[in-house]
């Protein structure tokens, strides 16, 4: 009986060792935070098993308007990355305590290239309330060698924390910048096509992505949920006399009477979604094939 | 022998005064030297043990004793202040973590010190009570000053500058308690942390201002209302930072320009060390790095001169006081010939009268030990204190 007493401890100890084990391993991961979808993505394909990646904004709330609170702010603290997009996307990084030696800048290595917007209206849309778009254009993975330079950024970023996940990560970031790569030539292929078709943007957003694929767009500064007033049809229509656009960019799918309205003058609607959250179905490489699919559609048409 | 004992202490306890004065005596002379190298030792740890710690330390070219009392003890002479792209620097050579600190101001006699988070991970900092600070004007309070200012978290505390030196107006700021540090028993006990954000708010670099809110019907924009920040009409600018107006703090200038007191730098091994300290040879530049662990060291073997110099001179009171309590007990054995005479009488032996003059000088060295250790253990308490006193002002 002692013989089996004994031995049922010993088997307790072990259970609870390695019980203790797995959770060292767990405590292990590294927790990185997000400050948008993209480096996200690119975080869980770059670190995938050895990290739990968070996106603080809420899913339903665009997190370049997001402000995090105090809890927020805490949570971030107990991170080990805190990837950054920089480009001014972090309005709130001047309000907040957090450790620097933990954050990633990953739009540095091509800060001299970032696009300066002047004269920005001011306006308010949704919950976030009001915003301008003064300041640098912020959505620089729209670029998608840009997006390639993001994501190498953070996988220095890993290595730098994680030496020993250097070949990992490396492998990871191979097969990221070739699906980026992929999309890039597949933009400038279906761009090459058609070189200086007039496109209208819904929402300025697409500053990287026309600078990159040479796109000949002009930006009205609308909502896709929201039915814009008479006089921005007004101006709508004088932009188009001088530039003939037979599609709209939109960053979702608009509002049918607002599609409506503009198929009426000739405009087809076509959702580029810039996938700044997290999407309901698919990734980010989905999305972004998609956007490609429907530009492609657009340039197609006549 | 127990009989010796207790003739001893009945002789001992009608003579209160001369026993009591006695006991004193070389209590004290005892505990004075014991003292003092308790001190000493505190100190020394405390320094050391700092000092350790802190690998290298990049300042304002002058005094590396001034930059190392300022920026690890944060003495209130303070240190002049350098320019925050030497963090950056030094984070762009890839040797080294920079983590700059900003230690200008005091609040209420305890030094306020701008940091960036890293540097609770770095001093294994870790809240005893609330948190660590998250938001603009938040302040965390090591164990001795949220001691001494009576305060925990959800409390507030002004931001007042009291440096008589500091002539540059500051921005008072009302600051937000999150959290009490627990007990490091090293200067960071004392101090009001802020993120170095704030520091600079209260240094007048950012500031928040009221917000006109414009026409509603203004059409010039299709999506509702616009505001618009009038920098014009010195609008009220906002003393406490609340989340309803925390939106319209910013910050005016080039951010690499903001000044801090000193970078403490880490580098990544002892080679990266090197070539960083090589950086900073040149003695045109305005910053410099010293190693505070050869600065301490210096500056122990000062007080450690200082202490022996103490020793010596006690050595010499001592001899005085042991001789002079012997002249008092040859005076007092010829003040008790008639007592002695009478133990004699009695039939007593010479020794008796020995063992008794033994058990008396015991007792009175017992009395004396115990006070002495008393005296010890109520000080043991505020030795580091002393100690930081003595080597800090
Ligand atoms: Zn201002």
């Amino acid at each position: 009986m002692p013989t089996f007493r004994i031995l049922s401890f010993v088997l307790a100890l072990l259970a609870a060792a390695s019980a203790w084990g797995a959770s060292a391993v767990g405590e292990h991961k590294l927790r990185i935070v997000a400050s948008n979808y993209p480096l996200a993505y690119f975080a869980e394909r770059l670190a995938g098993p050895w990290a739990t990646v968070t996106l603080p904004a809420p899913a339903d709330v665009d997190p370049a308007y997001w402000r995090p609170d105090a809890k927020a702010v805490g949570a971030m603290q107990k991170a080990d990355l805190i990837l950054l997009n920089g480009a001014d996307y972090e309005k709130w990084l001047a309000h907040v305590a957090l450790p620097r030696l933990k954050l990633v800048d990953t739009s540095a290595g091509f800060r001299d290239r970032f696009i300066r917007i002047e004269s920005a209206v001011v306006h308010s849309h949704g919950p976030a309330g009001q915003h301008s778009h003064e300041g640098t254009a912020f959505t620089t993975w729209l670029d998608f060698d840009q997006a390639a330079q993001q994501a190498e950024a953070v996988a220095k970023a890993l290595i730098a924390k994680r030496p020993e996940l250097k070949t990992a990560v490396l492998d990871g970031l191979k097969t990221l910048h070739a699906d980026l790569a992929g999309l890039d030539s597949e933009v400038k292929r279906i761009t090459a096509a058609k070189p200086g078709l007039p496109l209208m943007a819904s929402h300025p957003v697409y500053q990287y992505l026309a600078r990159r694929y040479a796109l000949n767009l002009k930006s009205v500064h609308w909502e896709p949920g929201e039915m814009p007033p008479e006089k921005e049809w007004t101006g709508l229509d004088k932009t188009l006399a001088r530039h003939p656009a037979k599609t709209m960019l939109w960053e979702a799918r608009p509002a049918a009477a607002v599609a409506d309205d503009l198929s009426a003058r000739g405009i087809a609607s076509a959702v580029f979604d810039p996938c700044a959250n997290r999407p309901e179905s698919g990734d980010f490489l989905a999305v972004m094939r998609q956007n490609v699919e429907n530009l492609k559609t657009s340039f197609q048409r006549r | 022998m127990r009989h010796d004992f207790y003739l001893a202490w009945r002789h001992l306890r009608h003579h209160r005064t001369r026993t009591l004065i006695l006991v004193l005596c070389l209590s004290l002379i005892a505990a004075l030297p014991l003292g003092l190298h308790r001190v000493l030792d505190a100190g020394e740890y405390w320094m050391t043990r700092r000092a350790e710690a802190t690998p290298l330390l990049v300042g304002a070219r002058g005094s590396s004793v001034d930059l190392t009392l300022g920026a690890l003890y944060f003495s209130e002479a303070g240190v002049p202040a350098i320019r925050m792209q030497e963090a950056d620097r030094i984070a762009a050579t890839g040797w080294a973590d920079p983590l700059p600190l900003y230690a200008r101001y005091r609040v209420q006699g305890q030094p306020l010190v701008g940091v960036t988070l890293d540097y609770f991970d770095f001093r294994g900092l870790v809240p005893a009570q609330g948190e660590l600070p998250a938001i603009l004007g938040d302040c965390v309070l090591g164990a001795d000053a949220a001691e001494r200012l009576g305060l925990g978290p959800g409390d507030t505390l002004a931001s007042t500058s009291e440096n008589a030196f500091d002539l540059a107006g500051t921005y008072p700021l009302k600051l937000h308690v999150t959290g009490v540090l627990a007990k490091a028993r090293s200067p960071d006990d004392h101090v009001v942390f802020v993120d170095l954000q704030t520091a600079w708010v209260i240094d007048g670099l950012g500031h928040g201002h009221a917000e006109t809110q414009m026409a509603a019907a203004q059409p010039d924009s299709p999506f509702g209302p616009a505001t618009v920040r009038r920098a014009d009409a010195g609008l009220l600018t906002y003393t406490e930072i609340t989340p309803e107006n925390l939106g319209s703090f910013h910050f005016h200038g080039d951010p690499a320009t903001y000044p801090i007191s000193a970078v403490i730098a880490l580098p990544h091994d002892v080679r990266s060390a090197t070539l960083l300290r090589g950086r900073y040879l040149d003695e045109k530049s305005e910053t410099e790095i010293v190693r505070p662990l050869d600065v301490t060291r210096g500056l122990l073997q000062n007080i450690f001169r200082v202490g022996a110099l103490f020793d010596g001179i006690l050595l010499l009171v001592g001899a005085i006081a042991f001789l002079l309590v012997a002249l008092v007990f040859a005076l007092s054995l010829r003040l008790r010939q008639r007592e002695i005479e009478t133990i004699y009488l009695l039939g007593c032996a010479r020794l008796a009268v020995l063992r008794l003059l033994f058990a008396e000088i015991l007792l009175i060295a017992l009395f004396a030990g115990a006070v002495c250790a008393a005296v010890l253990a109520a000080a043991a308490p505020y030795a580091s204190d002393l100690a930081r006193h003595f080597i800090l002002s």
